[in-house]
């Protein structure tokens, strides 16, 4: 009897585990999901630290001839967009002026919250990003993060210190985007990551007559319909369509940018009015 | 209480490093899971009572840093655990080839039911299974590299502490 009750126990021990789980409320499994990942934050951060100055006494290995280069090619960089930035404002005044005169409400405005990238988790499961800002720089739940190359993600969730960005190339992401040039929205969604490649993304509802090719691809941006992301984000290059089984539209395929894997820094949107 | 607190604190740092190491490996499109090393040495060489909370509290630390739902890595880790605990007396666990071989299949058995479990609810594109499967040969590798030495670590984490009077007898 007593070692029927010694074989056995183990899995009472498993039973009452998951009776005990199944029972928790909701509130507390978030509180203690929470807690375990606020736990772990300082592990995450501090190894992005010593990452970072890692990095800064590699840099100090420099020669100063290759910083004197550096920085002349980086004065050119900031004259051009300095340009740039006079150029905006002008189109930006001349936005506002429009909008006057037609009565139209004013797009929204975004505040640009650069972020490190403390730890990348991307695996086939998920791609994920914690960057190194959370609620002490008011960043908010949905909120679209950007690189120089486009389209990173959305926030997903948001903790004390740091926040984690849902990648868009997850197969979770899903987006309204647009064929650049065109004014028809389409389905985007991501989840084709191939070990040792690119991740890639998958396009639903392209209208008939669109084409694309790896020789010849289309750029697809984001539509501003029905999400966060403001319109024209660089999602990725659409290499491939063919049309769907149902034969109303094509289907197709998204490179996306090869430096989504390696990002070091981030920008979030963060919009403006506390939207 | 102070043997389960060494235990998952040697858990901890092995959650830290794996994900060390799936940071830099994101590069390169392929990821490593460890999660039959976070129960095989508190299956095998513990009682029940030590092992399984450190167990719990592994997956709870993993499951907070996974989009899944909380308590799938808990659950999972809690039945991995018991499974080895209930059988290692009949499971060769005491060679260090079959104590390899042990944390490989857990690993493995892990990795599947974590597959099913959060791939089940999206979409599927014929781009996933490779991955999966390129995964899972580097998890499997990183496991088999890295378990000799974590049990060591385990196992004189908690040889550090003082002798309990109530085991002794």
């Amino acid at each position: 009897m007593f070692k029927r009750f010694t074989q056995t126990r183990p899995f009472a021990t498993l039973g009452i585990v998951i009776a005990a789980w199944l029972v928790l409320p909701v509130a507390l499994k978030t509180f203690l999901r929470a807690g375990f990942f606020e736990f772990t934050a300082p592990l995450t951060v501090a190894a992005s630290h010593l990452r970072d100055l890692q990095e800064y006494w590699a840099l100090r290995l420099h020669r100063n001839r290759e910083l004197i280069e550096a920085g002349r090619d980086l004065a050119r960089v900031n004259g051009f967009y300095e340009y740039t930035v006079q150029q905006n404002n002008v189109l930006q005044a001349e936005i506002g002026t429009l909008e006057k005169a037609l009565g139209l409400p004013a797009l929204p405005g975004f505040r640009f919250e650069a972020a490190r990238v403390a730890q990348r988790d991307l695996s086939g499961w998920w791609q994920r990003l914690v960057i190194r800002k959370g609620r002490n720089y008011g960043i908010p739940l949905g909120a679209p993060v950007i690189f120089t190359g486009g389209i990173v993600g959305r926030v997903s969730e948001v903790y004390a210190t740091t926040a984690v960005v849902e990648l868009v190339s997850s197969p979770n992401f899903r987006l309204a985007a647009l064929i650049d040039g065109d004014t028809r929205p389409l389905s985007y969604q991501g989840g084709i990551n191939r070990p040792f490649a690119p991740a890639r993304g998958a396009i639903e509802f392209v209208p008939l007559d669109i084409t694309a090719a790896a020789s010849a691809p289309r750029r697809l941006v984001s539509s501003g319909l029905g999400g966060v992301f403001p319109a024209g984000l660089t999602v990725g290059q659409v290499t491939m369509v063919e049309p769907s089984a149902d034969g109303l539209f094509k289907t197709g395929e998204v490179a996306l940018d090869p430096r989504l894997s390696e990002l070091t820094e981030v920008t979030v949107l963060v919009p403006l009015g506390g939207k | 209480m102070r043997r389960v607190l060494v235990l998952f604190l040697t858990l901890l740092l092995l959650w830290a490093g794996v994900a060390q190491v799936n940071d830099l490996l994101a590069p390169a499109h392929v990821s490593v899971f460890a999660g039959g090393l976070f129960v095989a040495y508190a299956a095998l060489f513990l009682p029940l009572g030590e092992g399984l909370p450190a167990s719990l509290l592994a997956g709870a630390v993993c499951d907070a840093h996974a989009p899944v739902r909380f308590g799938t890595l808990v659950l999972l880790f809690a039945a991995a655990h018991v499974l080895l605990f209930a059988w290692r007396d009949r499971l060769p666990h005491d060679q260090p080839a079959g104590r390899l071989g042990l944390v490989l299949l857990a690993n493995l058995a892990l990795f599947l039911a974590l597959s099913g479990l959060a791939a089940g609810p999206l979409p599927a594109h014929a781009g996933r299974w490779p991955r999966l499967a390129a995964d899972l040969a580097a998890s499997e590798l990183f496991v088999a590299l890295v378990s000799a030495w974590f049990f060591a670590l385990q196992e004189q984490a908690l040889a550090l502490l003082p002798p309990d009077p109530e085991r002794m007898f």
